[in-house]
């Protein structure tokens, strides 16, 4: 699985940079996530240096789902972590995608929320855009900007649990096993609900973009 | 490009986590930490004590529980006023034809629909529950530890491969867990009936034979059934949250989903005598309005709910046979609009 997650880090968007004190706290001698979590059950103020770490990356995967709503909902997210430490359990899955299942969880007292947000950037996405004067990237972007009203309306659409599936593997990067895991379903319930959302998504973009299948498919 | 690229690349952006909100939630943890303040304390819920005690059922509490953890400091502003309009309720996807012994099924569902219908007969000796879902079940009855299972078979339904498992539990009807138990079997019988259709029966009593069990599965047809218990009207917004075991119907506001419309049918036994509605409901602000409803007398109360400063009204009605419903709406609602959406709520067990 190791070598999955490298695979899939390297050719993904990169996320937020990391915050200075995290930078600081690379040195091989600093606790694991998983250290942090479990001195916490006895020592609680530790628990603030798993905040630390993963905000930025909760808060982006958070945002993306539920706009400027992730803001209140990564402060839920994090004191619903703090108060199950005692329940967690690192040979199950871990810190990150633990978080980001809790966040997932949260999400869905704002299922609605959601959807609207959906709703009203796909209809944004037919208003222009604004764009800096560098034509570099200018095929992308316009490919992107196609993409993002379907995108957001196929998003709108899909069922609650399968979206939950297609964004923790799409924005979480998640394995099938550790979504499974967050969850708490069986891995081929997870890969059924993949294979509809994505299902789903592919036909909601229609002939937008060529789209193919990748190895992710049988991850 | 595949979709997940596309979701990575072109799906909606995450607004940046500004260092107001990062202090913001790391105090927050903080806090939790340290401990609680105990005068930051939000109150119990007094919306939740109304619930539990004119409810008496175990879903209100599941409810309530859900309400509190939707984030009470949610988005959204509380509605003021309600315009109602003309709702139709979601419906079960399937119909048995023909229905055994005329049993009248009861629904369990969300917003996008029903997905559990109960068939039991009152005394609640002989019944099956019907399950649609999307997904393969991921419980089996192997898998719960008090099950005893007996026997297991490959079978078919409609030509469909489909697992019936025999098994027996305990069967509990005293008012404490494991009180006053008798051993029951069952047969539980799953199927993927139609594409992402996914059909389990568990039946019990005398529908929990082999035959009658694939007797049941081989009458399901695709003919939506309505709720059990039936709205007419609804405010415009609002949509249904869930609805539960035909008795109980719960309605949110999409633009503030801490605000609700429950509307209940509580077991005779939990009914409230008409002239002790008032003293029997919690955070009564004003008097017991005596209305008419389906043309029987009915007893309004406006109340506190205790739950985010929300007023509402309290309603407890009857139906034209008499059987009694509770309706508890926002003080957004008007009196005459509380009048007017009671009379249009139905009830067909």
């Amino acid at each position: 699985m190791s070598g999955l997650r490298v695979h899939a880090a390297a050719r993904r968007s990169p996320d937020p940079v990391p915050d200075p004190a995290f930078l600081r706290a690379l040195p091989s001698a600093l606790p694991t996530d998983t250290e942090l979590i479990t001195r916490s059950v006895t020592d609680p103020g530790q628990f603030t240096d798993l905040f630390d770490r993963h905000a930025t990356a909760v808060h982006r995967y958070l945002g993306r789902r539920v706009g400027d709503l992730a803001d209140d909902l990564l402060s839920e997210t994090f004191l619903i972590a703090f108060r199950r430490r005692a329940a967690y359990r690192p040979d199950h899955v871990e810190a990150r995608p633990w978080l980001l299942g809790i966040a997932t969880h949260v999400v869905h007292g704002h299922q609605r929320a959601e959807r609207r947000r959906y709703r009203v950037l796909a209809k944004a996405a037919g208003q222009p855009e604004e764009h800096g004067a560098d034509p570099a990237d200018a095929t992308d972007r316009l490919d992107a900007q196609a993409l993002r009203g379907p995108l957001a309306a196929a998003l709108a659409a899909l069922k609650p649990r399968d979206r939950d599936a297609l964004l923790l593997l799409a924005w979480g990067d998640l394995t099938y096993e550790e979504i499974a895991a967050v969850l708490d379903v069986p891995v081929g319930t997870v890969r059924s609900r993949l294979h509809r959302a994505r299902r789903q998504t592919r036909a909601a973009l229609g002939d937008t973009s060529p789209l193919h299948d990748t190895s992710e498919e049988t991850r | 490009m595949n979709e997940l690229t596309a979701l990575r690349e072109a799906g909606p952006e995450a607004p940046a986590l500004s260092s107001a909100a990062r202090s913001a939630a790391r105090a927050a943890l903080l806090t939790e930490i340290t401990g609680p303040d105990p005068v930051r304390r939000r109150r119990p819920s007094r919306r939740t004590t109304l619930r539990l005690g004119a409810a008496g059922v175990a879903v209100a509490a599941a409810w309530t529980a859900a309400v509190v953890i939707a984030a009470p400091d949610g988005p959204g502003t509380p509605a003021g006023s309600v315009t109602l309009v003309d709702f139709a309720m979601p419906t079960f996807p399937l119909s048995l034809d023909p229905v055994p012994d005329g049993l009248r099924p009861a629904f369990d569902g969300y917003g996008d629909g029903a997905t559990i219908a109960g068939y039991d007969d009152p005394a609640g000796e002989d019944g099956f529950t019907v399950y649609v879902d999307d997904d393969e079940p991921q419980q089996r009855p192997d898998d719960a530890a008090e099950n005893e299972v007996s026997a297991t078979e490959e079978v078919t339904v409609d030509g469909e491969g489909a697992e019936l498992v025999r098994y027996s539990r305990d069967w509990c009807v005293g008012d404490s867990p494991g009180e006053d138990c008798s051993r029951r079997s069952y047969t539980w019988l799953t199927w993927e009936r139609a594409h992402d259709q996914w059909v389990t029966i568990d039946a019990y009593g005398r529908y929990a034979s082999r035959e009658r069990v694939l007797e049941i599965a081989a009458s399901m047809v695709d003919r939506p059934q309505p709720a059990t218990l039936d709205i007419g009207l609804a405010p415009a917004g609002w949509s249904v949250r869930a609805f539960k075991m035909g008795r109980v119907l719960t309605l949110v506001n999409d633009a503030y989903e801490q605000q609700e419309i429950t509307v209940h049918v509580p077991l005779p036994q939990d009914v409230v005598p008409a002239d002790q509605v008032l003293s029997s409901t919690m955070g009564a602000i004003g008097p017991q309005l005596d209305v008419t409803v389906h043309g029987r007398p009915a007893q309004l109360v406006l109340v506190d709910t205790g739950y985010l400063d929300q007023r509402g009204w309290y309603l407890q009605a009857q139906f034209t046979d008499g059987t009694t419903f509770v309706l508890q709406v926002p003080d957004a609602f008007t009196q005459e609009q509380v009048l007017e959406f009671a009379e249009q709520v139905t009830h067909n067990p």
